[in-house]
């Protein structure tokens, strides 16, 4: 009888922790809201590796009852990635996006959520370009991380003076400085152009405002009096071809890896270095203190009949996170979590202190890298234009950039290159219609 | 029930599912993707019916008539570099006409066991202006400017991936030869040798007839591997620069997944499913004859 009921009993105990544990996990489950998201990052960059675990891991300490399933992409792997994601209606709960044409079918779509009633109160927190409309009805489909300097270039003042010249302030300067720059084994201007849009981003934006002002470009997105057919068009591609003639860029720029001209500027194999701002999150990381002391930011010097802006960069309000329209209630407040973490105060930074320039208004840390304060008060300082490829259809960048990089190889004049474009805009680009 | 209709029944119940797993994954896309290519469509909104609108497009875009270009050589490197290759590479080592036949059977054969996209990677590692074999030619030519200019000749730039293509793929055909020469009977072999015959007539009179099927099926092989090259040399060139390495299938991808357009996409889909088979269609032709030759 004693056995029977100390069977029972243990039986009963048994049930009751199986009950209990079984209740514990599921009050833990219903407490926890599991997203999914897309994230562009560039995980064998150590710098950007190491940036990313910190702004993730610090969210996940901070907000256990959000769960977040991450996949990542980088370059043009993640745009086919997110590309295919939407066609077949996968789109995840939280993706990074861009504020102009380069995702615009996504964010056009509807499938994205208008973030301003959550951004609400907060738009004078951010500088003022991050913030502005991304939609045709003003909508804020991304909040940006940053504001973007898709031009700088860099310059290594040690080597300069190792060679007695000073930057140069014209781009015949810069030409007459080639020879003496590769007497020394050296490259002119690293800069690679492998992939779809390095060149038309990081040169030949800021090149188009200066060889034709902001009132031009203006007018030549929209087809008004003005096609990049016109010779300040032609101008702004005949500095490039000019650069590719006189053997400034890095040798076989055209086969270049992204990523491949950082390594010959940090390596001090090249003077010049041109990529975009986000750069500095590499510089803070791959340049040692004293080289950090002698590497500047700059811009491409004047160029032949100048009607833009002396010193101009090309600049686009930032890329962020955004998310599915579907998302409501509790798992659309836990995206806009993670997109205001991200973006805003404790994620910008974490980021700043990387490198990042953030769109999010903060002051400046005394403790901060000296390459981001540089990148910080160059972002102030500097004025500039569009980016070509955040105000004109993508597609057209598939035209563009073949020729610009058979310009370079000598097959096509400046010319041929500007007409090939203006005959697929004028017939194609949304702007145009 | 009579044993006609049972005999009916029971065909439809043993190859239903089948046929019906086949009309879903083969039957259906190819006829969705056909129908697709007389529209226009981006993936958001309603296809609107173009006819041959995408077609004429396609046949007078210049791009794309260098990317066929392309896939014709990468076809030709396949149908006249990997197939007679590997038979011969297949004949060496089964006559043992070498030393270490197994050795060199696995180093052939090795190839086509890594990823196509790591061998991309690989070589480009040794060619790209950053690679092994640029910084070896810069410090031998005292020449820091150098690189490899073949990539950036239109006429050119495609020979050293058509290079790599035989290099990677002639192993699995010298595979697949070695397997059918070793169904020869070597007493055949061994009568002709007794009856005087050279190593030629051997080859002439004896292998390549009882071969013949075995080729005719590599080809096809060949033929229809060729026309979907898309891995290897986007992981390598992206197609560029300039699209001088571009090839349909990557042409098909990039209108269709970077620029959505499906319509387009799917119309340079059917070509290439169109070509795929006008080749086929070719090399029965020419093997059907061969067949006779040696029958004859």
């Amino acid at each position: 009888m004693k056995k029977a009921i100390a069977l029972v009993a243990v039986l009963l105990l048994s049930a009751a922790f199986v009950f209990a544990g079984g209740q514990e996990e599921a009050v833990e489950e219903v407490g926890k809201v599991k997203l999914t998201m897309l994230a562009y990052k560039d995980l064998a960059d150590p710098v950007e590796a190491a940036n990313w675990q910190i702004v993730v891991d610090t969210f996940f300490a901070t907000h256990p009852n959000i769960e977040i399933d991450i996949e990542y992409g980088f370059d043009e792997p993640f745009h086919n990635k997110l590309q295919a994601m939407f066609v077949a209606d996968q789109l995840p709960d939280i993706m990074f996006l861009w504020p102009g044409k380069r995702t615009g079918q996504v964010t056009g779509s509807g499938k994205i959520k208008d973030l301003r009633p959550w951004l609400k109160g907060h738009e004078d927190e951010f500088a003022a370009i991050a913030v502005a409309a991304q939609g045709r009805g003003g909508e804020i489909y991304e909040l940006p991380e940053q504001v973007t300097d898709c031009h700088v270039m860099y310059t290594n003042e040690k080597l300069m003076k190792e060679l007695g010249l000073t930057f140069p302030k014209t781009h015949a300067d810069l030409l007459a400085q080639g020879a003496k720059i590769r007497a020394q084994n050296l490259i002119p201007v690293a800069m690679t152009n492998k992939t779809q849009w390095q060149m038309q981003s990081c040169l030949l934006s800021a090149l188009t405002e200066r060889a034709g002002g902001m009132d031009w470009y203006d007018r030549v997105i929209v087809g008004d009096n003005a096609s990049f057919a016109d010779p300040e068009f032609v101008n702004a591609l005949s500095v490039i071809d000019e650069l590719a003639k006189e053997e400034m860029f890095s040798p076989g720029i055209n086969q270049l890896d992204y990523g491949q001209a950082l390594t010959s500027f940090v390596t001090e194999e090249a003077v010049y270095y041109i990529d975009g701002g986000w750069r500095a999150n590499n510089m803070v990381g791959e340049l040692t203190d004293e080289q950090k002391e002698y590497v500047e930011y700059k811009t491409y010097p004047d160029i032949p009949n100048q009607k833009g802006t002396s010193g101009s960069t090309a600049s686009v309000a930032g890329t962020g996170y955004g998310m599915h329209s579907r998302l409501e209630g509790a798992e659309a407040d836990a995206a806009w979590e993670w997109i205001w973490f991200y973006s805003g105060p404790v994620g910008s930074a974490i980021r700043q202190g990387f490198g990042a320039n953030p769109a999010y208004k903060m002051p400046t840390p005394g403790k901060l890298d000296i390459m981001v304060k540089k990148l910080i008060k160059f972002v102030a300082e500097t004025p500039a234009g569009y980016v070509i490829d955040a105000v004109m259809d993508a597609e057209g960048m598939g035209v563009l950039h073949p020729a610009i990089q058979e310009m370079m190889m000598g097959k096509k004049t400046p010319q041929q290159v500007a007409e090939e474009y203006e005959a697929w805009v004028a017939a194609n680009d949304t702007s145009r219609k | 029930m009579t044993e006609k209709s049972l005999k009916r029944v029971s065909y439809t119940v043993l190859t239903g599912p089948a046929i019906l797993i086949y009309a879903f994954i083969i039957i259906f896309p190819i006829v969705f993707s056909l129908s697709l290519s007389f529209t226009e469509w981006s993936g958001l909104d309603t296809p609107k019916l173009v006819g041959l609108e995408q077609y004429v497009r396609i046949l007078t875009d210049p791009v794309f008539l260098h990317g066929l270009r392309n896939i014709l050589l990468v076809v030709a490197v396949s149908i006249f570099g990997q197939i007679p290759l590997g038979f011969v590479l297949a004949y060496i080592i089964y006559r043992r006409l070498i030393v270490g036949g197994r050795f060199f059977e696995t180093m052939i054969f090795l190839p086509i066991t890594i990823s196509a996209v790591v061998v991309a990677i690989l070589w480009n590692q040794i060619f790209s202006p950053a690679g092994i074999y640029t910084a070896l030619m810069r410090m031998i030519r005292d020449d820091p400017r150098y690189v490899l200019g073949i990539f950036e000749s239109k006429t050119f730039a495609m020979v050293p991936i058509l290079f790599i293509i035989l290099w990677m793929y002639t192993g699995m055909y010298m595979v697949i030869y070695i397997a059918n020469l070793q169904r020869i009977s070597p007493s055949v072999i061994e009568a002709a040798i007794i009856d005087g015959a050279t190593e030629g007539q051997i080859l002439g009179r004896v292998i390549l007839p009882s071969m013949v099927n075995i080729i005719f099926t590599t080809a096809v092989f060949a033929i229809s591997g060729s026309l979907k090259s898309f891995d290897l040399i986007y992981a390598m060139t992206g197609g560029g620069p300039a699209h001088y390495t571009e090839v349909i299938a990557i042409y098909m991808y990039v209108n269709t997944f970077k620029y959505y357009n499906y319509g387009f996409g799917s119309a340079v889909s059917v070509v290439i499913v169109i070509l795929s088979l006008g080749l086929i269609g070719l090399i029965q032709i020419i093997f059907r004859r061969f067949e006779r030759m040696y029958e004859a």
